[in-house]
């Protein structure tokens, strides 16, 4: 008590109100971190989750309780205002996901469940902080608090030398980027001599065109389009997908990417709107190359989490078209996107996940072969997931591209419109793959393939650093595994197994292929199925209503005042 | 009486889903009545269809996505009446088909077909170009499932190929509808995609230009037409026969249909602009698909590119552009009877297959009329009816495109007519190949079953009574089609291009 | 009197649909009967419509019924109605009452065969078609009835479906029909863009306002007409379907290919008779391309071997004379000729038929000898048809021919040489009719006329298909092992014993300068005419042309005489003489090679073409395989780059930042 009146005179003033969700995850982290030193496997093994989803509970709920107010707290240091809450919210519904997904992972065990969930919790913090920040310092603040627990958390499956490589090469080139962007900052912060967003923008726009601005935009668009996996910055983000332990993976391709178009949002769309000219094409040019290169890289994979890696590459380009025109619909767009993105990349996740535990194939598309047949609860989420990220109608991606498109027309940029589709129009080739796995092959298929494969394709031996991916053993002259040649022609390799299933009735026959090797044991794991399915089923609901969505997306663009 | 499109458009999606979920032996009977019930619904409505009466019927306009403008709108016009009315007969001829014969796992088929049956009746329903896009692109998943799960040899790669092909073209016009909408409310207001408001907005002819290419190409790849009917004959060869039928018989027609309904009105100018291209390639379709078919021996790709030459004449009416709206009208006939006409040919190819020691190549049929002479009949009747015989529905539908096109450019129609000489050819050639000369050696014939009669005979009743009076649809459709004309014909009158189309 | 008219219409019809449906109830014999029954009604009610018609005044003999609009839109105003005039009726007595006789013959003729209540479904199919294509009081319902008749051809032709070579035979009259049917559609075209309407009554009131004297669009309209009539009586170059459709059953030959269907042609120029007066370019197409027809058949007839394929040339002859006289003005002339025809022609295909079934089938000439004694009806029935067909005095061939070719001489202009020319193939009809008759009847009994004449019918051990040699599959009947016929049947007496009698008096109804009765009865339809009242031939040229016919016609026959039956020797004689000419006769003037040569062949090797070429390399090379090799090369390019090592993405880090430094650095 007399600690907070000392406070009260000499710090700013604070509002702690409008502080609640920042506290409500500081204390979560720590209670969990606490609690997870406990000895009894009990708490260790079911508190201790259970805490961390409270805490990530408790964090939405604040949000939704203060809808609507948005102030600046912190004098000025965040902004507490829908376009936050709304990104936090995403947040913690990506952290209670991870947190159900990892229920019964090797890598809660192996990290220790008190440091995996704390850790998870801090990042969530950070990138609380991130989305929030009004100024330069709050936000590599919050660029670092998010980053270094990722960092050790893809490190966490330890048995795994996949794992430590992935946190190893995440924590180098994250590291670049965060210097990178702190570089940017600081020769922006030399340019406006301002280091909060207002000041910055009142300079830039007097500022006109100047070198060292420009050099500092040059780096700050380097660094955050690492943490967003942009072309030509997302090389990090197949190996890493693939290396870290499977939730982690889905907590970073949806938390992660939420924060980095988070504060790109606040960044670009407000302290530096002034030179939207020439930050636009640049943006524009790069959301173009991403859309190609990301379609393109993910045609080839035949591991699960690489392509999926790819895709969210393809995704963060479509997103960033959001942000480059620079609109109030273009934030709105992108907020809703990110919305639909976290929902279907969560489905798909849980479903790897869930197959992962059950079949030996990892995360190879083989894993899947048979689903449908006698797997529905499980078939059905990742089809719907992988027919939204494509695009698809009466999902919600499909309304997220739409808007999309319609923010870029709007804005001159119809061609970034045509782009997105096109893309989209590449990316069937690889999620369609994906549904004829589950629903046109057998379990047979997979074992024929799994015996047809040279050095074990499903992710079992690869050498550490030398490459974490199929395409190092390429290079390294060993035969590629038909990790990424299978996927190489759809055509072709789809017509074999076909042909080959054709003999068996099992491809159609009712069910025909339960039971078989390939198809798995079944693993008691409801709270993964249940993921799965809830996000499943908000797609298809977004799809058809997505308006409280974008009742939600409204109010988080009415949060930037700057805009039209 | 009210007619409530929604309890149209939803009820076989309705029905496919409970039959997923309710016990093996009762999900057949859903999907049965699934689409029958929409059939006698649809029955209705022409009967209380109000004829010659100018504007939407039984409209429905419910606010659904304001924030993209996009209302939930329904309504039924001359232009889309029989067409619906197709959809529904056609769906519920193979819903029949496949209680019969169910195929392995039913009730998931039944729900794709359930599926597929709201998409294509939500395209056609859609006064809201935002809806449309929606089922135009939904139209094409439940079969991705049904040709990749159920097809024959290389259904996957098939499949993947039909899909990615023809949603090139479809995200096109995702991204070009975005556009219209947008480009459309310019200074005009609320962003709508209504098409009523969308015909109120005209659009500046440059951006009318890459729309309508946009949507054209999509609307030319659904088709097919040459040159973009790449994912045809893969796809014809893979999907299972039921499917094939309707999916020939009124996925077609909706590119058809999307050229009257959407590319015309909104985009006058630009089709005046492009009218001498589409004719060009809709004659070549015309050749191309002739040529091709009768050179053709497995019995599915003769009637798939026949196909391509029935769609040719269609686009080639409604881009004849003529005065008087013949080709327009024509081209609808067509849309109308070439589905009616196609559909029980599939059939009929699935029954021949069954005569034929599964074969579906006409080489090892032959002589199967002997002891069918009921299919050889029915058969026949269609036949006729695909080569336009006079006297049939499709003659008037040819007739009237034709006459547009006459008028439009002699050079044209003659082209054009030499695709009715050839259509007699292959269509004979097929009819002959099967049913007469002798015996093919893994035949053996026998006649038609109660059960098949069932399907097949009300489809040729239907092609039958099409041919004594199709003035009943034409009555129906002439003041919309005059409606959809009237802005391109402006367009017409107005600039050069008019002269342009006759070389 | 149109509810007459319309039962003339709907009595096949009716009778088609029951034997179709009831086919597997009733016995087959009782579909005979229904289906004759069926046309004999019809006939009934074409003369009550006649009766009707004549107690009308001049003026209303022009009756217009409609039955329900049609396809009524854009410009189009077709109904579904009826014209009855003096033409039609004449048309529809001639067709329904030959087609009577004809069904009458087939009760006994196809009684063996098992296709037999299909037979008669199919029949009586082609008499309503028959009929409507003549009552039909627009150009569409024309086309409708044109292509009706067209498809019941086919039917017939390919009634044997299991002979390869008649299924051929049907494709190949289907699609030159078809080829006709366009011309007619796009005819009308023509026409209607000017008059504005599909009717006829319409459309004859409006031509003269709509075109001027051979105006251009008139005259590519009327010759497109032309095409569709042309294909549809065999006149040169679209006739080759006509000889190939002997392949049907005989009694269809002498219904549809020698009687009704083939002269539809000579129907619609005579119906068409306004705008080929406004259009006499397109009238003088018709009439020389008759002209060449009736020669080019003629000589062809000289040299065939078969037997239905000689009188199919014959009929083909024949035709080009009508066609000749109605392109020339000389409708009556014209039409008489026509139903004269009907008569005589339909009278020698049943004796051929009769002869053929004595012969189980063969058709062939050359294996044909001395049937006279066997069978004395037929070999009656047979030169009767001969006589009149040769135009010998007083059948009725003599009258009509002559009248044609009377009046032609008497249009006093270029026409003349083609009444000369009708001269010159009224010799070779002599000839090649005669011919037939000698080498038929003539000459020592042959293995089967010997059968005959001991009372018992030849049977093949294997029956096989005279054109292709392939053996017959008897599933189908004809001819069937149980197959015994000849002219023992009653049915089939009776028909020939009647239209021997028609074809003897038959040519009495007009006598030139006496009883002129068709002339004055079709006068209200071609009232309006130029020449109907003015082309009158002179006492003398009437007296002179009738001299010469006659003369003409006793030369030919003598001719024959001489040539097979005094000389048999000769006629080899005269072939090795004429070796190329009779080459050229003998391989029927090369129409099928050279039809094949250019529309055949490059069809299919298009075909071919689009298959090999267009199809792999554009459509799928270019668009599908393009793409998608472009889509792997790039997937290989981003695979490449993606090598695991890190500084390779290292590299590429710097590489975008320098990227991104010096656009933002360029841009300042």
């Amino acid at each position: 008590m007399i600690v907070l009146a000392q406070a009260e005179v000499s710090g700013p003033p604070i509002d702690w109100a409008a502080l609640a969700p920042v506290i409500a995850l500081t204390t979560a982290a720590c209670v969990v971190l606490l609690v997870g030193l406990a000895r009894a496997p009990f708490v260790r093994i079911r508190v201790v989750p259970v805490l961390a989803a409270l805490g990530l509970a408790v964090t939405i709920g604040l949000c939704v309780w203060q809808w609507g107010e948005n102030e600046s707290v912190v004098s000025g240091a965040l902004a507490m205002d829908d376009l936050t809450r709304a990104l936090t919210v995403l947040f913690c519904l990506a952290g209670m996901g991870t947190v159900a997904l990892s229920w019964r992972s090797a890598a809660a065990v192996e990290a220790g469940e008190g440091e995996y969930y704390a850790l998870l919790l801090s990042s969530v913090l950070g990138m609380l902080i991130l989305v929030a920040a009004q100024n330069f310092v709050a936000l590599f603040l919050g660029f670092e608090l998010l980053s270094i627990p990722l960092y050790v958390l893809c490190a966490t499956h330890m048995r795994r030398e996949h794992s430590l490589e992935s946190g190893l090469k995440y924590l180098i080139i994250g590291s670049v980027g965060s210097a990178t962007l702190l570089y940017g900052l600081a020769l922006i912060y030399g340019a406006t001599g301002s280091t909060d967003f207002a000041g910055v923008a009142a300079a830039v726009s007097e500022l006109g065109s100047d070198a060292l601005l420009f050099a500092g935009l040059a780096l700050v668009v380097a660094g955050l389009a690492f943490k967003a996996s942009v072309a030509p910055f997302h090389q990090w983000t197949p190996d890493v997908y693939e290396g870290a332990p499977t939730p982690v993976t889905a907590f970073m391709a949806v938390a992660t990417k939420a924060a980095a178009f988070g504060v790109l949002l606040r960044l670009f769309d407000v302290a530096l709107i002034g030179a939207v000219s020439t930050w636009g094409p640049a943006l524009a040019a790069l959301a173009a190359v991403t859309i190609v290169v990301g379609n393109v890289g993910a045609i080839g994979q035949s591991s699960l989490k690489r392509m999926l890696a790819y895709s969210s590459v393809a995704q963060a380009g479509y997103m960033l078209a959001g942000v480059v025109v620079s609109t109030r619909l273009g934030i709105q767009a992108t907020v809703f996107y990110l919305g639909a993105y976290l929902v279907m990349n969560l489905a798909a996740f849980a479903v790897i996940v869930a197959r992962e535990r059950e079949t030996g194939a990892g995360d190879d598309i083989s894993s899947l072969y048979g689903l449908g047949a006698d797997r529905p609860w499980l078939a059905w989420p990742i089809t719907i997931a992988m027919l939204s990220l494509a695009g698809f109608p009466a999902t919600a991606g499909f309304f997220g591209k739409l808007f999309l498109i319609e923010a870029a027309v709007d804005n001159e940029y119809a061609w970034l419109g045509v782009a997105i589709v096109l893309g989209s129009a590449l990316s069937l080739v690889y999620y369609l793959r994906v549904i004829a796995a589950v629903w046109m092959r057998s379990p047979s298929e997979a074992v024929a393939l799994a015996s047809g494969r040279v050095g074990g394709g499903g992710g079992a031996s690869r050498p550490a650093m030398a490459g974490g991916s199929p395409e190092a053993d390429a290079e390294g002259g060993r035969p590629r595994g038909d990790g990424s040649t299978e996927g190489e022609d759809v055509g072709a390799r789809a017509a074999v197994p076909a042909r080959r299933a054709d003999g068996d009735e099992v491809a159609v026959g009712d069910g025909g292929g339960r039971g078989a090797r390939a198809s798995g044991a079944r693993v008691r794991q409801p709270e993964v199925a249940l993921v799965a399915v809830l996000c499943a089923v908000v797609t298809i609901a977004l799809g058809i209503y997505p308006d409280p969505l974008f009742d939600v997306a409204r109010d988080a663009g009415a949060a930037i005042a700057s805009l039209v | 009486m009210t007619i409530h499109l929604s309890i149209l458009l939803f009820w076989p999606l309705a029905l496919a889903v409970l039959g997923a979920v309710v016990p093996r032996r009762v999900a057949p009977l859903c999907a049965l009545v699934g689409s029958l019930v929409p059939l006698g619904y649809v029955v209705v409505m022409l009967l209380d269809f109000e004829a010659g009466a100018r504007g939407l019927q039984y409209l429905t306009d419910d606010e659904w996505i304001p924030d993209l403008g996009i209302s939930y709108k329904l309504g039924v016009d001359g232009l889309n009446l029989w067409l619906v009315a197709l959809t529904s007969l056609l769906f519920a001829a193979s819903a029949l088909w496949l209680t019969f014969r169910p195929p392995a796992r039913a009730s998931q088929f039944a729900l794709h077909f359930g599926i597929a049956e709201t998409a294509v009746l939500g395209a056609f329903l859609a006064q809201d170009l935002g809806v449309f896009v929606l089922f135009f692109d939904l139209m094409l998943v439940p079969f991705y499932f049904l040709v990749g799960i159920w097809g024959g040899p290389e259904r996957v790669a098939a499949a993947v190929k039909m899909v990615v092909y023809t949603l090139v073209g479809s995200l096109l016009m995702l991204a070009a509808a975005g556009a219209t909408a947008v480009l459309a409310a310019r200074g005009e207001g609320e962003l709508s995609f209504a098409f009523s408001d969308l015909a109120a907005r005209p659009l500046p002819e440059s951006t009318q230009k890459w729309l309508f290419v946009a949507f054209g190409l999509a609307f030319l790849i659904k088709m097919p037409a040459f040159p973009f009917h790449g994912w045809m004959p893969d796809a014809y060869r893979a999907m299972p026969l039921p499917a094939l039928a309707v999916f020939s018989g009124v996925v077609s027609k909706v590119a058809a249909y999307g050229f009257l309904r959407i590319a015309l009105p909104f985009f006058p100018e630009a089709a005046q602009d492009f009218q001498t291209i589409l004719m060009v390639l809709a004659v070549l379709s015309i050749l191309y698909g002739s040529v091709m078919a009768f050179t053709q021996t497995n019995a599915r790709l003769i009637l798939g590119y026949s196909s391509i030459a029935q769609l040719g004449f269609i686009t080639l009416g409604i881009f004849a552009v003529d005065g008087a709206g013949a080709g327009a009208q024509g081209a609808l006939l067509q849309a109308v009877n070439h589905g009616l006409v196609v559909a029980p040919m599939f059939f009929v190819v699935a029954l021949l297959a069954e005569r034929a020691g599964g074969a579906e190549d006409i080489r090892d049929m032959g002589g199967i009329a002997f002891r069918a002479p009921v299919l050889a009949g029915l058969f026949l009747v269609a036949t006729l009816a695909t080569l336009a015989m006079p006297g049939s529905a499709n003659f008037v539908g040819e007739f009237l495109i034709l006459l547009g096109v006459f008028e439009e450019s002699m050079t044209f129609a003659f082209l054009a007519s030499l695709g009715v000489v050839l259509a007699a050819v292959y269509a004979l050639r097929m009819y002959i190949r099967t049913m007469h000369n002798r015996t093919g050696p893994a035949v053996t014939s026998f006649e038609l079953s109660l059960r098949d009669g069932m399907v097949l005979v009300p489809l040729v009743l239907a092609i039958v009574a099409f041919a004594l009076y199709p003035q009943g649809a034409l009555t129906h459709s002439e003041p919309a089609v005059e409606a959809v004309m009237a802005p391109a014909l402006q367009a017409g009158a107005g600039g050069p291009q008019a002269a342009e189309a006759a070389p | 009197m149109t509810t007459a008219a319309w039962i003339v219409l709907l009595a096949p019809l009716l009778g088609s649909l029951y034997i179709a449906l009831s086919s597997k109830t009733l016995s087959s014999r009782t579909h005979g009967w229904i289906g004759t029954a069926a046309v004999a009604a019809s006939f009934v009610a074409s003369v009550v419509t006649l009766i009707a018609l004549e107690g009308r005044g001049e003026e209303e003999r022009q009756v217009v019924s409609t039955a329900w609009e049609y396809a009524v839109t854009a410009g189009l105003d077709a109904q579904l109605s009826i014209l009855i005039d003096p033409l039609s009726v004449l048309m529809i007595c001639v067709v329904s009452g030959v087609s009577t006789l004809i069904h009458l013959y087939s009760v006994g003729y196809m009684a063996s065969d098992r296709g037999y209540s299909r037979f008669f479904a199919y029949l009586n199919f082609f008499v309503f078609s028959m009929l409507l294509l003549v009552l039909a009081a627009n150009f569409v319902l024309l086309i409708v009835g044109w292509a009706f008749v067209g498809a019941a051809s086919y039917f017939l032709i390919s009634f044997w479906y299991r002979r390869t070579t008649a299924s051929a035979a049907g494709i190949k009259a289907f699609v030159i029909n078809v080829a006709g049917d366009v011309g007619l559609v796009l005819g009308t075209f023509f026409i209607l863009r000017e008059t504005g309407s599909v009717d006829f009554l319409a459309t004859f009131e409006a031509v003269p306002e709509a075109f001027g004297r051979n105006d251009g669009d008139l005259v590519a309209g009327c010759i497109l007409l032309l095409v569709g009539a042309f294909a549809k009586s065999a006149q040169v170059p679209l006739h080759t379907w006509l000889p190939d459709a002997m392949e049907g059953p005989t009694p269809v030959s002498a219904l549809i290919h020698a009687a009704t269907m083939v002269t539809a042609g000579v129907y619609l120029i005579a119906r068409m008779h306004p705008l080929f007066e406004q259009a006499p370019a397109a009238a003088d197409v018709g009439a020389i391309i008759g002209c060449m027809t009736m020669l080019i058949a003629a000589t062809i007839g000289l040299v065939v071997t078969d037997l239905k394929r000689v009188i199919a040339y014959s009929t083909m002859s024949q035709i080009g004379y009508m066609v000749m006289a109605v392109s020339s003005a000389a409708y009556a002339a014209g039409m008489f000729h026509l139903m004269t025809h009907a008569f005589f022609k339909a009278l020698l295909f049943m004796a051929a038929g009769s002869v053929i079934a004595a012969l189980a089938g063969s058709q062939d000439l050359d294996r044909m000898s001395g049937f006279r004694r066997a069978m004395p009806f037929t070999f009656g029935c047979m030169v009767i048809g001969g006589l009149a067909l040769s135009g010998v005095p007083p059948f009725s061939g003599f009258f009509s021919k002559d009248e044609i070719l009377s009046l032609l001489i008497a249009r006093d202009d270029w026409h003349i040489v083609l009444g000369v020319l009708g001269y010159v193939g009224a010799l070779l009809t002599a000839i090649y009719t005669f011919r037939m008759i000698f080498r038929a009847f003539g000459g020592e009994p042959g293995e089967e006329a010997r059968a005959l004449e001991e009372g018992h019918l030849f049977h093949a051990a294997q029956p096989t298909n005279p054109a292709s040699g392939e053996v017959e599959d008897t599933d189908v009947g004809f001819p069937g092992p149980d197959h015994h016929i000849a002219e023992r049947e009653g049915t089939m007496k009776v028909a020939m014993g009647a239209l021997a009698v028609l074809a003897t008096v038959g040519g009495l109804v007009q006598v030139p300068k006496v009883n002129e009765l068709l002339h004055g009865f079709l006068e209200p339809t071609f009232a309006e005419s130029r020449f109907y009242e003015e082309l009158e031939p002179s006492g003398t040229l009437v007296v002179v042309g009738l001299l010469v016919g006659a003369a003409v016609g006793v030369l030919g026959i003598f001719i024959a005489y001489v040539l097979w039956v005094k000389q048999p020797a000769r006629p080899a004689a005269i072939r090795a003489r004429l070796g190329p000419l009779h080459h050229v006769f003998s391989r029927k003037w090369y129409f099928d090679e050279a039809i094949g040569l250019l529309l055949v062949r490059p069809g299919a090797w298009l075909g071919r073409f689009a298959g090999s070429v267009i199809e792999r390399g554009l459509v799928n090379g270019v668009f599908v395989g393009g793409t998608s090799s472009a889509v792997r090369a790039a997937s290989a390019a981003v695979r490449g780059v993606q090598t695991g090592y890190l500084r390779y993405y290292a590299a590429l880090l710097l590489v975008g930042l320098t990227g991104l430094g010096a656009y933002f650095l360029v841009s300042t």
